[in-house]
């Protein structure tokens, strides 16, 4: 492809203009969102946990599905933040309590699912990462055709629906194929 | 087996709740009567919720890196002992 540089350049831009709003928003909400937690009686380190988690959760709300306005972001932030805490704090206390009376949820151990995702994942990972990026940039990011077109370079969005039909069929073959024999393996 | 592209739209339009009533009813009632077809939209939901999952795990990863210049690099020190010292008491 000739325009490869230029894709390059572009597919930059874009991430560079997600790492800014990342950056931004990170410094607008995070010391709100860190006092909070340092006065609840949290660590450094949680605090960081738990505003990352909150960030995804903004990012995928209000950035990608537009639930909520952008303007008020750390307030957003610092709810999302606190009600994370709360969240997280209560299941620890829950860990601790020694009440028999709980009962057990018997449910399909996840381990046995995310084992075989995250494999696939990083199979993914390596041997078809630039489909990866265009479908996630479709699925996830929830990105227009047209916006596509311009981020990778294609001539408009009817060849970028090519290329992302024809990463659809190639990745969701690997995932069928992969998956099937990491099941065999493991029976 | 190669799906058709047409397939592939139709099935990715029904997992996005895409399809017009009709369209959707007719789907529905081809899912009972081609399996081929069940198969594929089986593969194709998981193909989509992996990819989901990649972009959430890239998303991940640019916070840390963000987080990461924030409390290393030294343009932003004021900014990182600011935070600290909330923690420090």
């Amino acid at each position: 492809m000739a325009n490869t540089a230029i894709q390059e350049n572009q597919v930059k831009d874009q991430t560079q203009s997600r790492e800014m709003l990342l950056m931004e928003l990170y410094q607008q909400a995070f010391p709100m969102a860190a006092r909070y937690m340092s006065r609840m009686g949290g660590s450094f380190e949680e605090a960081k946990d738990i505003f990352q988690d909150a960030l995804v959760i903004y990012y995928e709300q209000v950035v990608v599905a537009e639930a909520a306005p952008r303007q008020n972001a750390r307030a957003y932030l610092l709810g999302i933040s606190k009600h994370l805490w709360n969240k997280r704090f209560k299941e620890k206390s829950r860990d601790v309590s020694l009440d028999t009376s709980d009962r057990l949820n018997i449910e399909p151990d996840p381990e046995y699912q995310e084992v075989s995702a995250s494999r696939l994942l990083r199979l993914l990972h390596t041997a078809g990462r630039k489909c990866m990026e265009l479908l996630s940039a479709f699925y996830y990011e929830k990105l227009p055709m047209e916006e596509l077109a311009k981020r990778y370079g294609f001539s408009g969005p009817r060849s970028a629906t090519v290329q992302k039909f024809k990463c659809l069929e190639k990745v969701k073959h690997t995932v069928k194929e992969k998956s099937l024999s990491y099941e065999d393996i493991m029976e | 087996m190669k799906t058709s592209w047409n397939e592939l739209r139709l099935t990715e339009d029904y997992l996005l709740s895409r399809l017009p009533g009709q369209e959707r009813v007719l789907f529905e009632a081809r899912l009972i009567l081609e399996p081929e077809l069940k198969n594929n939209l089986y593969w194709q939901q998981k193909t989509s919720e992996l990819v989901r999952t990649y972009g959430r795990q890239q998303l991940r990863k640019e916070i840390r890196q963000v987080q990461q210049q924030l409390f290393a690099a030294s343009e932003y020190a004021s900014f990182a002992s600011r935070i600290r010292r909330f923690f420090s008491r």
